[in-house]
């Protein structure tokens, strides 16, 4: 009788012990690690007068292999995954393509090899293309199933912190391009009002969401 | 705007993100209406009525008398 209790309480959805996110985590910072340390190998093998590897080919293994970790921890939590909602499931599907795409974007580019995120330096076509392709479709696809997948609560908090993104730009820039016309300031530049904006916009959105 | 979603969830014995998987929303969203820094859209204040099986009004005070 009470093993059978324990039985039913242990297929309790409810009583489902909740996955700890170390292993997501480590999994992310050991990928690009990966990506790293082959991009470090094949930039030593030139220096030593070998034929490099290939820019993509150390991004790609690190990434399938960090892929294959990934599934192997949705695997071992697949009881607790398979209580979420349909929403919910989508939702974590938008967030986990959303970084996949900012880690093979910032791997590419350390291929590349701009270690600075700033970096104006010159890039090959295919790589630039490349780049915008991605972020393209799958930033739109990242963001059509994240607008379709957040409760109300999030679209709030979303849509301040996309106005205060929106007026962290509008302000400063015409203030910096006339301080710029009178010699007050250096010549307007977009990345860093890029910064300013995408930082505010996830300060706010912090705040709105976690407070 | 006033509620009393938190006595309501006591009494089920249902912790936030318990609540929070019954309303299909995050954890952060019935904090947020528990404490009162965000007043639910009316499909979710329905929802909630639904699910505490009670009307609107009982649930959330807008604090006007009459």
């Amino acid at each position: 009788m009470t093993a059978m209790k324990d039985k039913i309480m242990t297929n309790d959805p409810q009583r489902r012990r909740i996955p700890g996110m170390g292993w997501p985590i480590a999994i992310f910072v050991g990928t690009a690690m990966l990506a790293g340390a082959f991009a470090g190998y094949s930039e030593t093998r030139a220096e030593l007068g070998h034929p490099a590897l290939a820019p993509w080919a150390g991004a790609m293994i690190a990434i399938g292999l960090g892929a294959a970790a990934f599934a192997l921890y949705v695997r071992r939590h697949a009881d607790w995954f398979r209580q979420w909602s349909p929403r919910k499931r989508l939702y974590w599907i938008g967030l986990v393509l959303a970084g996949t795409l900012g880690l093979v974007s910032a791997i590419m580019l350390q291929a590349n090899g701009d270690t600075d995120l700033m970096s104006d330096s010159a890039m090959t076509p295919t790589l630039a293309i490349g780049l915008s392709a991605l972020w393209l479709i799958g930033l739109v696809s990242a963001l059509i199933i994240y607008h379709r997948t957040i409760d109300d609560h999030e679209r709030m908090a979303y849509q301040i912190a996309g106005l205060a993104g929106f007026y962290a730009f509008v302000v400063p820039c015409p203030m910096w391009w006339v301080l710029a016309r009178a010699s007050l300031a250096p010549p307007v530049e977009a990345m860093p009002l890029f910064v300013l904006s995408l930082t505010v916009n996830a300060l706010v959105y912090c705040w709105f969401k976690f407070r | 705007m006033n509620n009393k979603l938190k006595v309501l969830r006591a009494m089920r014995n249902w912790s936030q993100a318990e609540l929070a998987d019954r309303l299909d929303v995050s954890r952060q969203a019935v904090n947020a209406i528990e404490t009162g820094k965000y007043d639910p859209s009316l499909p979710l204040a329905f929802k909630l009525a639904r699910l505490f099986e009670m009307p609107i009004e009982e649930i959330f005070d807008d604090g006007h008398e009459g």
